[in-house]
């Protein structure tokens, strides 16, 4: 046993080795990952489909530090995430992951440049600086024009936008979303992605997404089903040309 | 504070659920502090009752005098240690026509030796009384009268009397400034004025006669035999008396106000811990309403510690606001209570109204355990849920 816990077998961005998750409940243990493997490299776009239940949620969590596996290890921009402590967890995944929700979950009373600045709280920067760079934010999803707005004002679309710049107003390397266009219309939806792929190539960002939608997950560069807690695809698909 | 914006938003978001419980909390502080203050001014009424004094007035009325000759005969009943006369001079400041009652302090004619014995409560150096008792025109004035005036030893002034309005006006020299010792004699009056029964008499040609006497006994149980003795005495004579402890007004009051300190005590804690739950369950019912948005800033990394501080600041903010308009309330409530009927009769003697600064930094003390109280355990669920049970069960 070294007391230096290093990634050595690391691959890309996202790491997930031999994952497992189970639940107590009583004396009853729920097995919800058994032995996941799976790698995302540096600016890649990954989705993840499977039926409701399947624990596409649950391992899209151990990726975002919300929660820790209960064996394996979960390697996420060069750290391993299942060693930090939770108070550690959370100062990392302020700074390393962007979270979006499938109902959004912006904060009611604060308005779309509040609720894009929260994240900026945790940081050092100004007032100035903060409100600065969530307009930027706002800029990038195309809705400075709605930055006073608060959210009961906004179409889902729309607070979705403002949940995705929120989620990139601190630069984070890895994006992570759970159903991101499940609550939405299709021409929303459809907005939405190509916001995704917009971030995915201009701004390099690494996307996890999990998805219902077959057309959702065909913009992204790899898919893979889960299905009762395993992967399903014996390889990786590269959907990059053709399948779409 | 950058966070305050987004507890301020929150606070102004639910404005109902925001002013009802500030409220709340005004409602129990102003009731806390005036209670509080109502019930240390009756427990200091009932302090400054001595029941080896006995006090000796006209049986018909106050109004009417006590003989002078009756001092003597009351001094030979067995048990009476001393007697001494107790009058008004009513003495004031100003011209007969023009009395200025704003400067008044009370001012007492007494048998200075026998008086002094019979109240240690009024402390002087053995130089101080012995200049007093040896200056015809001498009289001693409480502290607080004296810093008031800004007198000290050997200055004169000049009373005219209500009472002997064509004998005016007396001249007196101060000789002494008593001490009190709150610790020893609580509640003592620090604003009296004595002087000599003798100068007042000889000041209106031997015609002062008494408008009470005290007399000092030595067993306080035979209090009550005492009294009936001297009322005797005088029963068939064309002034009759009536004897009672000094101030068995209070004597009779202390069991009912001490029952009625305890109802008050009762009905207040009642009230405030009502109004403490009904705060803390407001309080979790706005945090419940915000399970989901706990989980989101969780989720960007606000770290549990903070998320709890923030609701915590929260109900602090509550509790202060509630806090301070409540003293505020209490204060003016406080200030107006001696024009009410009743209770004013029982606070108007109470040498320091108003609200203490004890009642006061308890009261916002309390205001803040409130607001503390009801955002522990919704801060403290805060802290403790874990991120995937509440994304969960929104
Ligand atoms: N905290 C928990 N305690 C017990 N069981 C849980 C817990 N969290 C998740 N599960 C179980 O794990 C399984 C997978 O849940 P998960 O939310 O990951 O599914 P999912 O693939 O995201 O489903 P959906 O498509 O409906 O969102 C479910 O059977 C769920 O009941
Ligand atoms: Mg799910």
């Amino acid at each position: 046993m070294t007391a230096e816990i290093k990634p050595i077998h690391q691959n890309g961005m996202v790491d997930v080795q031999n994952v497992r998750k189970i639940y107590r409940r009583d004396s009853q243990e729920i097995t919800v990952l058994n032995g996941i493997d799976a790698q995302v490299a540096e600016g890649g776009f990954f989705a993840l489909m499977g039926p409701s239940g399947s624990g596409k949620t649950t391992l899209l969590n151990l990726i975002a530090g919300i929660d820790r596996p209960t064996s394996g290890k979960v390697f996420v921009a060069g750290t391993d995430v299942s060693q930090l402590s939770e108070g550690r967890l959370a100062g990392w995944r302020s700074v390393n992951i962007g979270f979006i929700f499938q109902f959004y979950n912006l904060i009611p009373v604060l308005t779309a440049t509040e609720n894009v600045q929260l994240p900026l709280l945790l940081t050092r920067l100004s007032k100035k600086e903060r409100r600065e760079r969530a307009l930027m934010a706002l800029n990038i999803v195309g809705l400075t024009d709605r930055a006073d707005h608060y959210p009961r004002q906004l179409s889902g679309g729309q607070e979705q936008r403002v949940a995705i710049a929120r989620a990139i107003v601190t630069d984070p390397k890895v994006l992570v979303a759970d159903e991101p266009t499940g609550d939405l219309d299709s021409k929303s939806a459809h907005e939405i992605l190509d916001l995704f792929d917009a971030l995915n190539n201009d701004l390099k960002k690494t996307i996890v997404m999990v998805t219902h939608d077959p057309r959702a997950a065909a913009r992204a560069k790899i898919c893979r089903h889960l299905d009762k807690g395993v992967m399903i695809d014996s390889e990786e698909r590269e959907l990059k040309d053709g399948v779409r | 504070m950058k966070f305050l914006p987004l507890i301020l938003k929150h606070l102004r978001h639910s404005w109902i659920r925001t002013t009802s419980t500030i409220l709340a909390i005004v409602a129990c502080i102003f009731l806390f502090c005036t209670l509080q203050t109502i019930l240390v001014a009756i427990d200091w009424g009932l302090h400054i009752n001595n029941s080896t004094r006995l006090v000796v007035r006209n049986g018909v009325s106050l109004m009417y005098y006590v003989p002078i000759t009756y001092k003597e005969k009351i001094r030979t009943i067995p048990g009476v240690k001393r007697v001494s006369t107790f009058n008004w001079l009513l003495g004031f400041f100003g011209s007969d026509t023009n009395p200025d009652w704003t400067k008044f302090f009370p001012n007492h004619a007494v048998d200075s030796e026998e008086y002094l014995a019979m109240y240690p409560e009024y402390i002087l150096s053995a130089a101080e009384k012995q200049a007093f008792l040896e200056d015809r025109r001498g009289c001693i004035v409480g502290p607080d009268t004296a810093k008031k005036y800004n007198w000290k030893i050997g200055d004169i002034f000049q009373l005219r009397s209500q009472i002997f309005p064509e004998a005016g006006p007396f001249e007196f020299v101060i000789e002494g400034i008593y001490k009190v010792d709150n610790a020893l004699y609580p509640g003592t009056h620090s604003g009296m004025m004595l002087f000599h029964y003798k100068y007042l008499d000889d000041a209106v040609h031997g015609n002062a006669q008494a408008n009470t006497l005290v007399v000092e006994i030595e067993n306080p149980a035979r209090a009550g035999d005492i009294a009936k003795a001297i009322d005797q005495m005088f029963e068939n004579s064309d002034r009759p008396t009536h004897t009672e402890t000094e101030n068995a007004f209070r004597a009779g009051f202390i069991s009912m106000a001490g029952n009625l300190t305890l109802l008050l005590r009762t009905i207040g804690m009642a009230v405030i811990f009502t109004i403490l739950l009904a705060t803390a369950n407001t309080m979790s019912m706005a945090v419940r309403e915000r399970r989901k948005e706990i989980a989101i800033l969780k989720t960007l990394g606000f770290g549990s510690g903070l998320v709890m501080a923030l609701i915590l600041i929260e109900a602090l903010f509550l509790g202060a606001s509630g806090g301070a308009l409540g003293i505020l309330l209490g204060q003016m409530t406080i200030k107006a209570l001696p024009n009410f009927p009743m209770i004013g009769d029982a606070l108007r003697q109470y040498p320091n109204p108003g609200l203490s600064l004890a009642v006061g930094a308890a009261g916002i003390g309390m205001a803040m355990l409130m607001g503390l109280a009801a955002g522990f355990v919704p801060a403290l669920t805060a802290y403790r849920s874990r991120i995937t049970d509440m994304l969960r069960t929104i």
